[in-house]
């Protein structure tokens, strides 16, 4: 039975909605949900192919017994570190922070080096700013809100962009290319900028670079890599990569929710005694990890991300499974 | 310059490569400009080759098979023949002269037609200029 | 080929439908009497802007199908040909969606006997994120409050939940950059006459709809249905006829300015500089259907280093593969993250192969397009 239905792409904190093709109870592909007010149905690459997480899920194990052996671990242990990051929903965060709260656990959550601000541009803010101020290839990286470059660009805008490379497709639409240091791109955008332009970035160089943003006086979307980043941060403050790496070093036991920290960190993880993943599918923090237990994607939940214009968007379970939801397996570590 | 001029030739085995070997024991002097490629048909051809060509860096395209009715498999070249109007009806969109992709029936008797040919590409190409693609 | 006007017999059909609902009492007998498995067909999803393909199999959820979405611009050529091939299915079908059908008969991708399909005149389709924008700017009305709309004698009229009407004259939309889709302003297909049978508006009185029968797997359904005793019909008078004709007349010939205004364009788009190889635009054609074996997955052209790629290594394979049967049903043009219009070359070269060979792409009865055949002829 063919069926087609909503969702939204977790791949980044844009918030693009997607629909997913179900047949015969399976997820067979993507289709594009063209009334959605965001991407209009225009999905990138890493959004189409965002439902290969579902269709590479670990098989199902005795969820059970893993978590009895992770709480006999968590009894013993001491120096226990909590990673929480952008890709679990609004809810699944409030349980994860209250979890490790209660147990006294320390949380690392880290937000691409970048920090919360309460308010943001709009994606129209974007399309309708005489000047657009660009940090990193967000045409590249973040198409939806490229698009919005885009259209600024056509309704008469002016693009400055700041790109770590020789060339990008960023660059091809920039009245203005930069590419020596992101410090360097806010000191000439200083005496540019006005009211009406939008600071529209996916990266800094160091945390430096926020005191010079934070100095510009215009409006700002930071967008992260991650689909509810923007909600997380209203719930958990960030750490900065270096703060990431003074918490590593303090850690004994990783308890990893659903996040690839080995893939965004280059840390040495062999020195911790024990990583602990919760992963709907494989990654490279689920391959050096000790105990692995497999959790749903976002595609067998209910739940709400927040994208990076501060919107909370929900979504609903588009496929039943059995496996543990974050929230479950906190209820269940929790006795 | 006329002599960097890039020439990619992909060529009949059984006609036009052996229309270029007549030429060149026969020791006819022709521009040197052209890298040939040997296929066995103008047939297996397609206009991805030739596309393929031109992003790597050829200013001009020569396609090289039987004459019409010739063909060692019967029907190769009348199928490339068609596919050629749509590499110009293609190579016109993206800004690149139809003139730098030139196609010809030589048999391997034809020595002579190939170096003219030959002659008259590079003319073509050099009246062109190097292909810049944006 | 032949002509006749009908309506539903069956009085909540009757009210839920477009035109009298014979659409729906066709697709309702096709169920009952189990010619068909299930049907495809377009249905509101979150309100009228959000219709998306439903495959019904029990008649009962046919109702929810009902009324037609101008909203809603699908494509279901892929969705039978990955999803729906061994099954014995009836879809409804917008020109575009019959040639892709039409296209992927010919190549084998769908079994031309398992498949019923009840063509649907068209017009042309808005996009609903914009079209919502155009409602808030052209109309005095709030988007929320549509409950449904239409494309009628060159105005896109709105019905208000009051039950008030609005028209905007589609012409002043588009000189807005509104309206119809671009590739839907140049389309000159706007009756799929390869589907068994063509219904619409168009010529027929109101609470009817305008059936073009055209072969006899059409005549039989409507027949099926009379003989059901869902379907009433009767034959058109000769000014319907000849009003229906106008009406397309006038359509093809806007179509035909506006290719003519917009195919000189297409040597000088610039728009391939921001292309960010991300195969949105292949991987939704209805054409394409190679997938993974897709010559531009091959090494030598698979090239991620290389962003945008070079136009001619990219959209210029992918226009030597297919664009002979580009059915310009604007797919690309709508899932491009960088709106790059990607259907305007596709569907110009279309015209352009045309010229040289006649042929339009799932609209000629040709058996292959001339490019496969071993035809010994040169063009």
């Amino acid at each position: 039975m063919l069926e087609i239905k909503h969702t939204l792409c977790p791949s980044c904190s844009v918030g693009c909605g997607i629909n997913v093709v179900l047949n015969d109870g399976e997820i067979v592909g993507t289709f594009p949900y063209k009334r959605h007010p965001v991407n209009a149905g225009k999905n990138c690459l890493n959004g189409r192919n965002s439902i290969d997480c579902y269709k590479n899920k670990f098989d199902d194990v005795d969820a059970d017994s893993l978590i009895s052996d992770i709480s006999k671990e968590l009894n013993s242990a001491s120096d226990v570190t909590v990673i929480c990051s952008g890709n679990s929903s609004v809810d699944e965060i409030e349980a994860i922070k209250e979890f490790a709260q209660s147990k006294g656990y320390n949380i690392g959550f880290y937000a691409d080096n970048l920090k919360n601000y309460d308010d943001v541009a709009s994606y129209d803010d974007v399309e309708n700013a005489e000047k657009v101020f660009v940090i990193g290839d967000l045409l590249y990286e973040n198409p939806l809100i490229g698009r919005r470059i885009v259209h600024a660009k056509q309704n008469g805008a002016k693009i400055f962009a700041f790109v770590n490379a020789e060339a990008s497709v960023t660059f091809n639409i920039a009245d203005e290319c930069f590419n020596d240091s992101v410090a360097e791109f806010l000191d000439a955008a200083k005496d540019n900028i006005d009211e009406s332009s939008v600071l529209v970035f996916n990266q800094i160089d160091s945390v430096d670079d926020l005191d010079k943003i934070d100095a510009l006086g215009c409006k700002l979307l930071p967008v992260f890599s991650k689909s509810n980043s923007k909600g997380a941060l209203s719930l958990l403050e960030p750490k900065s990569k270096e703060e990431m790496f003074e918490l590593l070093d303090n850690t004994k036991v990783l308890l990893v929710f659903n996040d690839d920290i080995a893939d965004e960190l280059e840390y040495d993880f062999s020195k911790l005694s024990k990583i602990i993943s919760f992963a709907p599918c494989s990654n490279k923090t689920t391959e050096i990890s000790d105990i692995v237990v497999p959790i749903k994607t976002w595609l067998e939940k209910d739940g709400s991300f927040v994208n990076a214009m501060g919107e909370t968007q929900s979504f609903n379970a588009a496929i039943e499974s059995d496996a543990l939801s974050e929230i479950e397996v906190i209820e269940k570590l929790n006795g | 310059m006329a002599d960097d001029l890039k020439i990619v030739g992909l060529l009949c085995n059984w006609c036009c490569y052996g229309g270029a070997d007549t030429a060149g024991t026969a020791r006819m002097q022709y521009p040197p400009n052209i890298r040939i490629i040997r296929v066995m048909c103008s047939g297996r051809i397609s206009p991805s080759m030739v596309f393929k060509a031109f992003q790597e860096g050829a200013d001009g395209v020569f396609v090289g098979g039987c004459h019409i009715g010739d063909c060692h498999y019967d029907a190769g070249n009348y199928k490339w023949s068609r596919r050629s109007k749509i590499v110009e009806d293609i190579l016109e969109e993206f800004g690149i002269e139809k003139e730098r992709f030139r196609h010809e029936w030589i048999s391997a008797s034809e020595g002579e037609k190939f170096k003219t040919t030959m002659e008259e590409f590079h003319k073509t190409l050099s009246a062109l200029g190097p292909l810049e693609l944006e | 080929m032949s002509y006749v006007l009908a309506k539903s017999q069956n009085e909540d059909i009757h009210k839920a439908g477009e035109c009298g609902g014979a659409v729906t009492s066709i697709l309702k007998y096709l169920l009952d009497e189990e010619i068909v498995d299930g049907v495809l067909a377009i249905s509101p999803c979150d309100d009228v802007y959000d219709g998306i393909p439903t495959f019904v199999t029990d008649s009962q959820d046919l109702m929810k199908t009902a009324g037609s979405y101008h909203c809603a611009p699908t494509m279901i050529g892929d969705l039978v040909q990955k999803y729906l091939f061994d099954k014995k299915i009836a879809v409804t079908a917008k020109p575009c969606d019959m040639r892709a059908i039409e296209e992927l008969i010919i190549r084998h991708k769908i079994n031309k006997d398992n498949i019923y399909v009840i063509g649907l005149n068209c017009g042309g389709t808005v996009p609903p994120v914009a079209g919502r924008k155009m409602i808030d700017l052209f109309y005095e009305a709030d988007p929320d409050d549509v409950v449904s709309e239409e494309i009628d004698k060159g105005q896109f009229i709105i019905e208000l939940a009051d039950g008030t009407e609005e028209a905007v004259k589609i012409h002043d939309l588009e000189n807005e950059g509104y309206g119809r889709r671009t590739n839907c302003q140049r389309c000159d297909v706007k009756i799929p006459r390869k589907a068994n049978i063509a219904c619409g508006n168009w010529g027929a009185e109101d609470g009817w709809t305008f059936i073009e029968i055209n072969d006899e797997k059409g005549q039989e359904m409507i027949d099926g249905a009379k003989k059901a005793g869902i379907l009433e019909t009767k034959n058109p008078a000769e000014p319907a006829i000849e009003g229906r004709k106008k009406v397309e007349g006038i359509m093809i010939k806007m179509a035909n300015k506006i290719q003519d205004k917009m195919y000189p364009t297409v040597s000088e788009m610039d728009e391939w500089n921001r292309c960010i190889s991300c195969y949105a635009c292949r991987d939704v054609c209805p054409i394409c259907w190679c997938y993974e074996n897709c010559e531009l997955n091959k090494p030598f052209f698979k090239d991620e280093q290389n962003v945008p790629p070079t136009p001619i290594a990219f959209q210029g394979v992918r226009l030597s593969h297919m664009s002979f049967s580009c059915v310009d049903c604007g797919q690309c043009d709508d899932v491009c993250p960088m709106d790059i219009p990607v259907s305007l070359i596709f569907d110009k070269l279309q015209k352009k192969y045309f010229n040289r060979t006649g042929y339009v792409a799932g609209v000629s009865d040709d058996i292959k397009p001339p490019l496969y055949s071993p035809e010994k002829t040169e063009l």
